[in-house]
């Protein structure tokens, strides 16, 4: 059981050559806490993972997981993390059996049940199919897998979602919630706003390797987005809209007399996404 | 080094060897080859002479003829069995020593001989036999051949072309199975991304790199050995030549790890390959063609393990006067291994994407 923080990183950067792509971010993911990564490709999402990971070594900062620093030699702490890479990289010619159950060999366990894993996943039934014949959500479904098999304290999972159906890409977030839920503290990469909103407990914003804003989805709602009601009304033989901000109160009339009018077809709240909060915040948007 | 985690991916890497198409290639090289070299310059389909024998007394013929070296017998107890052999061709010619045959021979009474040929057998073996056959029963009548014989060897004496072929087959052997099979390995689970996959578990990448060298070890040295009783070259020394093949197959899979440690794709792997190829081959060229400066095969590192397997299996000399040329092939091997650690740090920053 963990005592602190499962992640905690600050002041780290990263070059690739002269090109800065980590700008000293600074931040903790708790225990059974879920922090989304939220920003464009190249935003420097995938490169923090690798520093956390031991795949790539920090410029400067310090970045510890489970309270070991990533860069001190130290790679106690890669027997109790799980990663879901971007890059489906599964042994091909191995079954989802064999993938598993060798993955499982180097974090010593000898014993796991691969049809439960593989069920968790939706994958029961294909467990001695080779990886190769599998489809791309199949092949998502089986990085997820592989990334829980030792029960991990801390869950590093990089667009775990990206390219999937719906069906299956809600059902991956189920497992993220259960594994979160069962003290697990998750690091999750995406570019997807409605993903982070709908999984994360917070969410950091990430743009040009810096931190822009990190809180949860609702604080980030209310601190940057604005509230407002949509209004349609008939306009002879059209329909125009009318748009009411709720924060000032100064509306309230205008609002009262539109609900009254004969001519009123619609009236909706709206309140701000993510994604129009990373607009506001970064003028650019996520799939940039 | 840790042996548990290296004997897991060595494990891993023995179950997904044979679905390789390199790995597969590298079982069935040697035996293509040998079919092919054996066919161009080999005996393969030039078989001794085979001669079935039914000695119904106790002729000093059979004596005789079981001492020549180069004929196939085979001793028979029935004279129809013998005919039935020869007419279908599992025998090239069949004799049929009769009881009290050499006394009747040496009192000079001209006995019956039955000699069988078969019809589809080579001309050559037919002329073999039968020549052997009439100086064998001069030889035991005792009597002096009515011409001398002057043999003239012309052209200097060597080894068979098939038998100077081995170290071609025994490299491509080593160099497939040591060097390219680890080497693909390695920038395979690269560009699958396997490797990183690995490397954020407890593994280590020397716990990889290792298990990869001993499998190449194990699987090259097989290969040799298995070339080497193909081509009839394992000589009487066999303990001394499975020795001697697996330094051979330490060097060649060590060569193989840092190929594969410093090619970032396939691509880069087949380019290196080919350009070393020439390099690396140079020296058993030289054991085809024994009349070029032998010197010149030594600059090559290849060459430190082709000759103490030569000398060793096909020559049938001792270990011991091969003891030197071990002694540089380890060296060799050590320094690929120091130049293998050195190349892992920076094939690791190329894996971060630096």
């Amino acid at each position: 059981m963990m005592t602190g923080p499962g992640i905690s990183v600050d002041g780290l950067r990263y070059s690739y050559g002269d090109l800065e792509a980590v700008k000293g971010i600074s931040f903790e993911v708790q225990p059974g806490e879920i922090l989304g990564f939220l920003g464009p490709n190249g935003a420097g999402k995938s490169t923090t993972i690798k520093m956390l990971t031991g795949q790539a070594m920090p410029k400067s900062g310090v970045a510890k997981v489970l309270g070991i620093d990533v860069t001190s030699g130290n790679e106690d702490f890669q027997a109790r993390i799980g990663v879901c890479f971007e890059e489906k990289n599964l042994y091909l010619n191995m079954s989802a059996k064999e993938n598993l159950t060798f993955f499982a060999s180097l974090f010593g366990i000898s014993d796991l049940d691969t049809d439960a894993v593989l069920r968790r996943v939706g994958l029961a039934g294909r467990a001695n199919d080779r990886v190769k014949t599998y489809s791309k959500g199949m092949r998502q479904r089986m990085m997820i897998a592989r990334a829980f098999i030792n029960s991990p304290d801390v869950l590093f999972l990089d667009e775990p979602t990206d390219g999937l159906d719906p069906v299956t890409a809600a059902s991956i977030r189920t497992t993220i919630r259960e594994e979160a839920d069962r003290g697990a503290a998750v690091l999750l990469t995406t570019h997807d706003m409605f993903e982070a909103d709908e999984l994360s407990d917070r969410v950091a914003f990430i743009n040009n390797g810096e931190i822009v804003a990190i809180d949860t989805p609702e604080n980030l709602k209310l601190k940057y987005g604005t509230r407002a009601v949509k209004v349609r009304l008939r306009d002879g033989d059209g329909v125009r809209e009318e748009t009411l901000p709720l924060d000032d109160g100064s509306h309230a009339a205008r609002l009262a007399e539109l609900a009254s009018s004969p001519d009123l077809l619609t009236m909706h709240t709206e309140e701000a996404t993510l994604e129009q909060i990373f607009i506001q915040l970064t003028g650019r948007g996520l799939e940039g | 080094m840790r042996p548990a985690y290296i004997w897991k991916v060595l494990r891993k890497d023995l179950a997904l060897g044979p679905r390789s198409p390199i790995f597969l290639w590298a079982i069935v090289l040697p035996f293509a080859l040998t079919l092919v070299l054996q066919v161009a310059f080999g005996t393969l389909f030039d078989p001794e002479p085979r001669l079935g024998i039914v000695d119904e007394g106790d002729s000093e013929m059979t004596a005789k003829i079981e001492a020549i070296e180069g004929i196939k017998l085979a001793m028979l107890d029935d004279g129809d069995e013998l005919r039935r052999q020869v007419e279908s061709n599992d025998l090239d010619a069949g004799l049929i020593i009769p009881e009290g045959f050499d006394e009747e021979l040496k009192a000079q009474r001209k006995p019956d001989l039955s000699f069988f040929v078969g019809g589809e057998s080579y001309a050559s073996n037919r002329l073999i036999l039968t020549v052997i056959a009439m100086d064998m029963v001069r030889e035991v009548q005792g009597g002096e051949p009515v011409v001398n014989v002057e043999t003239v060897d012309l052209g200097k004496a060597s080894l068979p072309m098939s038998m100077r072929m081995v170290p071609v087959i025994v490299f491509y052997a080593l160099v497939i199975a040591g060097l390219f099979v680890p080497g693909a390995s390695i920038v395979e689970e690269k560009e699958q991304g396997t490797l990183t996959a690995m490397l954020v578990t407890p593994v280590k990448v020397g716990d990889v790199l290792v298990a990869k060298w001993v499998l190449a070890v194990l699987f090259a040295a097989l290969m040799a050995i298995v070339s080497l009783l193909l081509n009839g070259a394992m000589g009487p020394n066999w303990p001394e030549v499975i020795a001697v093949v697996l330094v051979a197959s330490a060097l060649s899979g060590m060569l193989g790890i840092v190929v594969g440690v410093v090619a970032k794709d396939s691509a880069i792997l087949f380019g290196i390959v080919k350009g070393l190829g020439i390099f690396l081959f140079a020296p058993a060229i030289f054991y085809v063609f024994p009349e070029w400066p032998q010197w010149i095969a030594k600059l090559f590192p290849l060459y430190w393990i082709i000759e103490p397997i030569w000398q060793v299996s096909v020559m049938g000399e001792s270990i011991a006067t091969v003891w030197m040329e071990l002694l540089i092939a380890l060296g060799i091997t050590v320094a690929l291994a120091v130049a293998a650690a050195l190349l892992t740090r920076r094939m690791q920053r190329q894996m971060a994407g630096q």
